[in-house]
This record gives C-alpha cells, sequence and structure tokens, in this order.
C-alpha cells in the first residue's frame, strides 16, 4: 500500500510537505496511502463526507469542528497538501526542533498553533473572540439535552468570568492561552504519528 | 570568477559526500574500499604538493578532502603529523595563510565588517567557503585550540574504524553539538555566527548521528534504537496492563461517569474493604485453619472433633447445616475444633500461639490499615490545586479527542455532563447566601427532632431487650412468633425507617449535599449503634448462661467418669483402658463456639437481608415501572414511584458494620473473613449490575473527594468499639475446659507466658517481665502521649499557616483580575468618550463651518495657534478624560487645513 501511495506521490511534492510540516518521508507516504484510503471518490480530494466516516470524528461532539479545520474558508473539498497542513498541527514536539531555526516562521506543531487550532474550534464565526453564544454552542455539543438551557447558560457565563481580563466579555486568543497555561497542550495535541 | 569556481568544487565535494554516505548507509563493506580511495587520494594529494600547485582552488579541495579522508584514522599521531604537514605548507604558502587567518578572525566575530566589503551578490558562495575554511584553519590551529575542538576534530574519522571508546566520544560530541544548538538561542553572539554555528552543528549532528549507525557501530545504533523503540512501548503496554490489573477498575469509571463520584466512592469503599479482607483471610486461612485441618489431630479422634451422639442423626441435614450447627459447627471454622496440644504436625507449629497471634494480628492490622489511610487522604486534601480556571478547564479540555467507540463516547459525555453538573452544584453552593437566621433555625430544629428520633428509638430497644429477657427467662416456648422474634423485627424495622425519617428532616438543612451526606451517616451511624449495643448485651446474657451450664457440667463430667471407672473395674477388671467412642462423652456447652455460630449467622442472614433489597427494592420495582408504564394510568418513571437512586449512605454504612461484625467475630469464628470476602466478592458484581441496571442517578450530583475520610473514620470508631467486647471477652473469661486451643488455661493470653517460658531463654522471659513492669510501661505511655500531642500541636499550626497562605494567593490573583479588568474598561469608557467627542467634533466643525463662514481669519489663526483649539476641546466637555488623545484633532486638522 506504502509503495502505491509513494508512487503517486511525487519526489518532489513529498519534498515540499516534508519542508512545510516537518513530516518525515516515510510518515508522508504513510498518511498518503490513508489519504488514498478515505478517499471513496477517488478524484484526490476528500470531503467533509469521507471525514464523517472516520469513527472517532463520527462520534465527537465537536466532530465536525474538527472537519471544519480542515478545509479552508469557502470551500468544501481539500487535497493532500491541506491535509497534511492540518495533521501537521498535532506532530508531536520533538526536543530537537525546539530551537531549530530562531529566524524562520513557526513550525505548524508548536504550542502557539496548536492552541490556535484549539481555539478556531470553537470560534465558530472566526472573529478571534469566544462569544457567550459560542461557548452555548460548544456547550449544547458537549452535553447535549442533559442539562438545562439555563444551567447551561451559567456555565458559559462562568467560563467567561473566570477568561476573560478585559472585561469585554468574549474570550480572546490571548486569554484562551493564558487559560491553558498549565494544560500539557504539547503532550496533548500530539499524535503519534508512525514512523 | 574565483568564488564560483569554489562554490562549484564545493558543490561537487558534497555531491561525493552524500554518494559516498549513502552507500556506506546501504553496505558495510563499501567502507573498506572508500578507505582504498582514501589512500589513493592522499598520493594524489602528495603529488599534487609536490607540485606545488599555486592555485587556490586546487589547494582548497586538496584540504577539504584531506579533512575528510584523512581523519579515519585513530591515532593522534596522525593528527600531529598531518598538523606538521599543514604548518610545512602554511610556510609554503604564507599569503594564504594570512587570507586565510583573516577570515578566521571574521568568523570569530571581530571583524564582520570585512565581509561586507566583499562581493554581496555571492553570499552564499561565501557562507559554504566559509564553512570549507573553518575546517581547514581548525586543522591548523588545533594546538592552540582547546579540548573541545579538538573532540570535534577526532569526530571527522570515519566510524566504521572506531573503537568503542572513539565512539563514545563521538557520541558525547554529538550530544554537546546538540545541547549547543538548543542553548544557542541565549547565547551573546552576533547573529550571524549564530547561524553559522547553527548550521555548522546541525550538518555535524545530522552527519554523525547517521554515521554513528554506519560500519561497526551500526548494529549497536539500530539494536539501541529498536530497543528504545520497544522499551517504550513496553512501558506503555505495561501501563495499560497495570491499569487493566486494578480490580473492577473498569466497572467503578462506568459507574462514576453515569452517577457521579460519590456512588463511585462507595465502590471504591467496598474495593478497598475487599483488599483489607483478602489480607485477614490470607492470616486466618494460611495460619489457622489450614495448619490445623493438615497437621492436627483428625475428625472424630476426640471428644471436641466430633458431633455429639445426640445430634449425630441430623448432623448432616441442610437446615442444620444452613445454621452453622452439626458437621459444620465441629469443623476448623469454629474455635471450639482446635486442640490445646501446644505443637502439631512434624513442624511443630504452636497451635494455640498461633490462633491467640493471627485475633491480636488482624485487629492490629486493620487499625494499621485504617489509620494510614486516613492519613494519606488527609494530606491529599491538603494539597488543593489551582483551580481558577475550573470551568474553562472542563470546557476546553475534558473531551478525549482518541474516543472511538460509540459506547465509550456515551460514557463520556455521562461524565461530562455529569462533571459540569458537579461543578455548577459546587460554585451555587459557595455562592448562596440565604436568611442566615432561618437556616440557623431550621437546622436547629432539624437536629431537635433528629434526637427525639434516637432518643425513641433507643428507648424502645431497650424496652424491647428487656422484654425478651424476660421472655428468655420465661422459656421460648411459651410464646408467640412474634414475642421470640421482636428485637430482630424491631431493629430491622427502624433501621428501615429512621433513615428514610433523617432523610426528610435533612431536608430542612439546606446543606450542600457533601455535607448532609455526612450527617445522615452520622445519624445512622448513631442509630446503627444501637443495634450493635443490644446485640452484644444479648450475647453477653449468653455467655453468663453459657457458664452457669459448664459449671454443672463439669461437675457431671467428675461424676461420670467416677461411675464409668467403678463400672469398668467391677465389669472387666482385666482392662487395661476403656475405650470409648468420643462421640459418647459428655461435654460443656462451649461458648466460643456459640459466639462464632452467632456471628456468622448475623452475616449471613444480613448478607441474604441485602441481596434481597436489592432484587426487590431496586430490580423489582425498576422492572414494575418499566413494564407497568405502558398501562398505568399516571407517569410511573416520572411520577411517585420511578426508579430508585442509589443509597450511598445506607451502603455504606452497611458495609462499615458488616466490617465491625468480622472484626468482633474472627477472634472466635477464623472462617468469618473468608465468608466476608465470599460476600464482598459477589456483592461487588451485583451492586455494580443493580446500579447500573436499575438506578438513577441522584438529582443533586456532588464530588465526593471529602467525604473518604469521613468513611474511615467512622470505619476507626466501628473497629474501635468491635474490638472492646473482643478484647475484653478474651481477658476476662475464662476459656471452657474442654475445646479450643486454650482450654485448660486460666485466660487465653496465659498462652504468650507459656511460650516465653518453654520456647525461649531464660534471659528473654526476664527482660520480658521487667519490660511489662508498670513502672516502665507508664512512663512510655507517658512519653507517647506527649509525643503525639507535640506533633498534633505543630500540624495544625502548619495547616493553619497553609491555609493563610492560600487565601493570600488567592485574593492577590483576584485583586489583580480586578485590576486588569479595571483598566480595561476604563480604557474602553475612554475610548468611546473619544469617539464621542471625535463625532462631536466633527459636527460641531460642521456646523461652524456652515454658520462661521465668514469667521476664515480666525479658524486661519486657530489652525496656527494651539489656543483656540484646546478652547474648542473645552466646549465637548471630553478633555479631561483626553489628556493624549489624538483622534479629535486627528479629524479637526483636516478640516481646518480645508480652508
Amino acid at each position: 500500500m506504502g509503495s502505491r501511495a509513494s508512487t503517486l506521490l511525487r519526489e518532489e511534492e513529498i519534498e515540499e510537505i516534508k519542508k512545510e510540516t516537518g513530516f518525515s518521508h516515510s510518515q508522508i507516504t504513510r498518511l498518503y496511502s490513508r489519504f488514498t484510503s478515505l478517499d471513496k471518490g477517488e478524484n484526490g480530494t476528500l470531503s467533509r463526507e469521507d471525514f464523517q466516516r472516520i469513527p472517532e470524528l463520527a462520534i465527537n461532539p465537536l466532530g465536525d469542528r474538527i472537519i471544519n479545520a480542515f478545509f479552508p474558508e469557502g470551500e468544501d473539498q481539500v487535497n493532500f497538501r491541506g491535509f497534511m497542513r492540518t495533521l501537521a498541527h498535532f506532530r508531536p514536539i520533538e526536543d530537537n526542533e525546539k530551537s531549530k531555526n530562531p529566524t524562520a516562521s513557526e513550525p505548524l506543531n508548536s504550542r502557539t498553533n496548536k492552541l490556535l487550532f484549539a481555539f478556531r474550534l470553537y470560534d465558530l464565526d472566526r472573529d478571534d473572540k469566544i462569544s457567550r453564544d459560542e461557548l452555548l454552542q460548544v456547550l449544547r455539543m458537549m452535553v447535549g439535552v442533559n442539562i438545562s438551557d439555563e444551567q447551561l447558560g451559567s456555565i458559559a457565563d462562568r467560563t467567561i468570568q473566570e477568561a476573560d481580563t478585559n472585561g469585554d466579555n468574549s474570550i480572546s486568543f490571548n486569554e484562551f492561552i493564558k487559560v491553558l497555561e498549565k494544560v500539557d497542550v504539547e503532550q496533548k495535541m500530539s499524535i503519534r504519528f508512525l514512523h | 570568477e574565483r568564488h564560483r569556481g569554489k562554490r562549484r568544487d564545493g558543490d561537487g565535494e558534497k555531491k561525493k559526500r552524500k554518494k559516498r554516505r549513502r552507500k556506506g548507509a546501504h553496505r558495510a563493506e563499501e567502507g573498506e574500499d572508500e578507505v582504498q580511495t582514501r589512500h589513493e587520494r592522499r598520493e594524489r594529494e602528495k603529488r599534487r604538493r609536490a607540485k606545488n600547485d599555486q592555485e587556490a582552488k586546487g589547494r582548497e579541495r586538496d584540504e577539504e578532502e584531506r579533512v575528510q579522508t584523512t581523519s579515519g584514522k585513530v591515532a593522534k599521531t596522525k593528527k600531529n603529523i598531518r598538523n606538521e604537514n599543514t604548518r610545512r605548507r602554511v610556510e609554503e604558502e604564507e599569503v594564504e595563510v594570512e587570507e586565510r587567518l583573516e577570515k578566521r578572525k571574521k568568523k570569530h566575530g571581530s571583524a564582520k565588517k570585512e565581509e561586507k566589503k566583499e562581493d554581496e551578490g555571492k553570499q552564499m558562495v561565501k557562507e559554504k567557503e566559509r564553512e570549507v575554511k573553518k575546517k581547514k584553519h581548525k586543522k591548523e590551529t588545533s594546538e592552540e585550540e582547546d579540548d573541545k575542538e579538538e573532540d570535534s576534530k577526532d569526530e571527522e574519522m570515519r566510524p566504521e574504524c572506531l573503537t568503542p571508546e572513539e565512539l563514545e566520544k563521538l557520541k558525547e560530541a554529538v550530544d554537546e553539538r546538540k545541547k549547543l544548538i538548543q542553548s544557542l538561542r541565549g547565547k551573546p553572539w552576533p547573529m550571524k555566527k549564530k547561524l553559522v554555528t547553527l548550521r555548522e552543528s546541525q550538518e555535524f549532528v545530522e552527519k554523525y548521528e547517521g554515521a554513528l549507525g554506519k560500519g561497526k557501530g551500526r548494529k549497536l545504533y539500530a539494536y539501541k534504537v529498536m530497543m528504545t523503540k520497544k522499551w517504550m512501548k513496553f512501558q506503555r503496554d505495561f501501563e495499560n496492563f497495570k491499569t487493566a490489573c486494578i480490580p473492577w477498575e473498569m466497572k467503578i469509571k462506568e459507574i462514576e461517569s453515569h452517577f457521579g463520584s460519590s456512588v463511585a466512592s462507595y465502590f471504591i469503599f467496598l474495593r478497598w474493604m475487599y483488599g483489607i479482607n483478602m489480607i485477614l483471610f490470607g492470616l486466618t486461612f494460611g495460619l489457622v485453619m489450614v495448619p490445623e485441618a493438615l497437621m492436627g489431630r483428625p475428625y472424630g479422634s476426640m471428644p471436641r472433633k466430633t458431633v455429639p451422639r445426640s445430634e449425630e442423626t441430623s448432623a448432616m441435614d441442610f437446615a442444620v447445616l444452613w445454621d452453622f450447627g452439626g458437621y459444620a459447627q465441629y469443623s476448623v471454622l469454629f474455635y471450639g475444633f482446635y486442640n490445646n496440644q501446644r505443637a502439631i504436625g512434624w513442624l511443630k507449629f504452636r497451635m494455640p500461639l498461633s490462633y491467640f497471634l493471627v485475633g491480636v494480628g488482624t485487629v492490629a492490622y486493620s487499625y494499621m490499615v485504617v489509620i494510614r489511610t486516613m492519613a494519606r487522604n488527609a494530606n491529599e486534601s491538603g494539597v488543593g490545586d489551582d483551580n481558577s480556571f475550573n470551568f474553562s478547564w472542563k470546557m476546553f479540555t475534558s473531551w478525549d479527542y482518541l474516543i472511538g467507540n460509540p459506547e465509550t463516547a456515551d460514557n463520556k459525555f455521562a461524565s461530562i455532563t455529569t462533571s459540569f453538573k458537579e461543578a455548577i452544584l459546587e460554585e451555587q453552593e459557595s455562592h448562596k447566601d440565604d436568611n442566615i437566621h432561618l437556616t440557623r433555625f431550621l437546622r436547629v430544629l432539624a437536629n431537635f427532632l433528629v434526637l427525639c428520633c434516637l432518643a425513641g428509638s433507643g428507648y424502645l430497644i431497650y424496652f424491647v431487650v428487656r422484654r425478651s429477657q424476660k421472655f428468655a427467662l420465661d422459656g421460648l416456648e411459651n410464646h408467640t412468633w412474634w414475642e421470640r422474634n421482636e428485637v430482630n423485627m424491631v431493629m430491622s424495622l427502624l433501621g428501615m425507617f429512621c433513615p428514610m425519617l433523617f432523610d426528610v428532616i435533612s431536608t430542612l438543612e439546606n446543606y450542600h449535599p457533601r455535607v448532609a451526606l455526612q450527617w445522615q451517616l452520622g445519624r445512622i451511624f448513631a442509630l446503627f449503634l444501637g443495634n450493635l449495643y443490644t446485640f452484644i448485651i444479648a450475647l453477653m446474657d449468653e455467655i453468663n448462661l453459657k457458664r452457669e451450664e459448664e459449671k454443672i457440667v463439669k461437675f457431671n463430667i467428675t461424676t461420670w467418669e467416677a461411675s464409668l471407672y467403678n463400672g469398668t473395674i467391677s465389669e472387666n477388671s482385666t482392662a487395661p483402658s476403656i475405650t470409648i467412642n468420643p462421640a459418647d462423652v459428655p461435654r460443656g456447652p462451649c461458648w466460643e463456639t456459640m459466639v462464632g455460630q452467632e456471628f456468622v449467622r448475623l452475616i449471613i442472614s444480613d448478607t441474604m437481608t441485602t441481596y434481597i433489597t436489592l432484587l426487590i427494592g431496586d430490580f423489582l420495582r425498576a422492572v414494575l415501572v418499566r413494564f407497568l408504564n405502558y398501562c398505568w394510568c399516571w407517569d410511573l418513571e416520572a411520577g411517585f414511584p420511578s426508579y430508585s437512586e442509589f443509597d450511598v449512605s445506607g451502603n455504606v454504612l452497611g458495609l462499615i458494620f458488616n466490617q465491625g461484625m468480622i472484626w468482633m467475630g474472627a477472634f472466635y469464628a477464623p472462617c468469618l473473613p473468608a465468608l466476608n470476602v465470599l460476600r464482598l466478592h459477589v456483592s461487588m458484581y451485583l451492586q455494580c449490575w443493580a446500579v447500573m441496571c436499575c438506578n438513577v442517578p441522584q438529582e443533586r450530583v456532588f464530588k465526593a473527594s471529602g467525604s473518604n475520610n469521613f468513611y474511615m473514620a467512622m470505619l476507626l470508631v466501628i473497629l474501635f468499639l468491635s474490638t472492646l467486647p473482643a478484647i475484653y471477652t478474651i481477658v476476662t473469661i475464662p476459656p471452657s475446659f474442654d475445646c479450643g486451643p486454650f482450654s485448660g488455661k486460666n485466660r487465653m493470653f496465659d498462652v504468650i507466658h507459656e511460650t516465653l517460658e518453654s520456647d525461649f531463654p531464660a534471659w528473654f522471659s526476664k527482660v520480658f517481665s521487667y519490660a511489662s513492669n508498670p513502672g516502665l510501661v507508664l512512663p512510655f505511655i507517658l512519653l507517647m502521649v506527649l509525643a503525639i500531642y507535640y506533633l498534633q500541636s505543630t500540624s495544625k499550626s502548619y495547616r493553619q499557616a497553609n491555609v493563610e497562605l492560600k487565601k493570600k494567593l488567592q485574593t492577590q490573583n483576584e485583586e489583580n483580575k480586578k485590576k486588569n479588568k479595571r483598566a480595561a474598561l476604563k480604557a474602553q469608557m475612554d475610548l468611546e468618550e473619544a469617539r464621542k467627542a471625535a463625532s462631536q467634533a466633527a459636527e460641531e466643525q460642521k456646523n461652524n463651518n456652515a454658520s462661521l463662514q465668514g469667521q476664515e481669519d480666525r479658524q486661519l489663526l486657530a489652525s496656527r495657534a494651539p489656543g483656540p483649539r484646546t478652547y474648542h476641546h473645552g466646549n465637548h466637555g471630553a478633555s479631561g478624560y483626553l489628556p493624549g488623545f489624538s483622534e479629535p484633532r486627528m479629524c479637526r486638522v483636516p478640516s481646518l487645513q480645508r480652508h
């Protein structure tokens, strides 16, 4: 399978993806075979339905949000490059990477980028702020109908009250970072991709 | 021109190098070839040197080649030779050297400007060149450079012909480079130098990390990598395995996710209890029951080990066995079966001593475990974590993204919901401030009511017990069924209805559910104590009765023996000894076995009651509610009967009292721990199933973190209360004369004296008797009390300090937050004011423009002088807020400029 995938994938492309995402050659080919197996339409791109066939995403309350994160705004197809770009957020941070290139732009799997990815999951309207309504929507996805709206509202209020430092009744990215300061995001938002 | 040439050269070199590396990676034997080519190259080089080629290009390449190729050998001597060579060459090519030195200086950061002088367009070329040169000058100046540099030189050797030491060094150097890369950012160097060093180091690491895997070292390296991977996988698996090994962990987690931590805490407590009982079981089974069964005298060999003649016919009946009479009574399960022989079997196992020590040991172990667990729990609760972002964390981090199983996902949903509910409740409770006087009044009232209940039930128990004693004196046969079972029935009824009453009363109090649970537990505990008290009283009465009986039997036996002796003599004077079937020998009542039987029966009936109430109260109710709901006039599920909730307090107390019974009875019935293990095991599965199948989560789910120690405290009280009667009977009542391991002794603990005297040297018993002298024991106890007091007070002060510090931290945090918020709000207000002012100003300006067309001169003036402008600001009244704010001005200026 891997060999078939790598024949479909041109060497230059792999190089480019490698540079962009930091995945190793074998990881890329492996992920490409996964990509092609997900691609039921066999047109080299994935649609939302393709993603929804993944059981982990299908049952995840935030699954739709995660799937959304794969698609650039306004599009409903994602090619392998885009796929890899999103996956790169979940690459573990390796020790020797931490200060690799001080001048180069931050790698996709840095702590900030990981957090930004998580932040975008909650920021439904992409205005770089998590408002109370957005929190409520996400909460509803997470707990369903088991908790009354009133209680959900109080949870959202409390969350904002905790996190909000500048008094605008919404959570900005900086506040989000502050909230998750003590959470081991590097470890939690990493997937062990096979080598 | 020259640079370009070099670049080409350099590229060529690189390609070669790459190719070589790749080859090396593929085939190890390639290394030998390389050695050969290296020799060839060196030859070529020498020839060239002989030619004394002046061309810089060629030389450069030469040197680089040399750098690479000569590095294959280990010996320092070679390096020295090389150095000499180089020096010779240096002499030859003075000009070159000078240039190089210059560049070296440059590289060390002392002369950056010189680079600028050079051709800017060929920056890339230069960089490569610099790399090359660095290597070169390293060779040249090896003597001046420090150890580290030398190390790095060593590493340029081919790895396949390295000794392990060399490999080690190489590894060290690679590690050093890695460290350098990491700490580079913090170094106070110019950027260019950093970049160069970084690139160089990275290249080095890349090259030699891979190179470590070539040739001889390759296998080792591959092996190592493989082993680390295997090791990591093993660790991961081991972690999984460890979790899988914790008994019932998955079950409890599942329950926790659906019913919250309070229900789960009961099951965790149950599991903990199971563990303790396993150990008690191990002790009694391994040290008492098994030795007696294997090495003691067999059944039927003596009167105490035989079913008496009168009972023989019914000894195998199920009803008798179920009551632990018949063969069950005359077995290792009970105290009476054991013989008072000092040592049994070929091991010379000291049975009576072992029996006594196990009895003491189980109690001591239980005390130790309970107290240790309490201390650990207290420690854990003392270290509070920072939960200022409680909700946010729950919100953003609660979902486990690796869940792929729909059932697990359901559980996760449930647990998130539950945890949110718990958090909401905590939050509400902490912010609740009702009418304090009303609450206080209600609480006092509730406590009064509860006290009334307790007093009433206490009196009822007392009354019933007195009555039953009277009945017992009259003889039970003359009374009705109710009168005979009055005590038990009253106890059960009280145990059933009083908790409900307490529950109703506790709604008055309006406590946080966790506190309410503790109150409820405390009250039911008091009620159950009455139960325990009646049971012990009844038992003591019975013991006294049996002892009276024993006295009579003892007297009878002597006369019986005498008559037997006389009879045989008269019948057959030749027979030297008389053989009587042990079943026919008359015997005492053996109160110890009776006590043991009572406890065993109690445990059995208690267990049965628990299971039956579970099946009827929970399962049957759930089934009825579920299926009758289709054809009923009101909604059964939402309405009156509904499904039952899991009763944490009742179950915990049941468990605790059950354990108390075990502790009390284990001395007289060694089988009790085994029975209890069985019971706990079954109830674990049964209750887990019942909870998941027929209970609904409590309406007010709460976090049970704090209540664990409360359970423990109650357990400790019960442990104390249950050891008291056991110790009392052991110490004060003389054992039966014809049954049990201590028969024939005045007191049970005499076995210690006996052992000390006969099994230990004389000096030991002397020391022991001195040590047990009250003059020594009392001061020791005093000392211990003092130490406890001291430790207690210090720990209290520490705790206080801790709480103070925590409070301080929290207030500071809140203060900071408030300050930030205030500042932010103010800034926002300012902004708004400014905007308003700006729009006002713009409007005003428009007005001015419209109305004051004629006053152009003045406005022109205004545009030049700042005075009038400030005057305008004064009009808006917002200037006080805008000390440096430029927006209005910015609006004005263009409008002014228009004129």
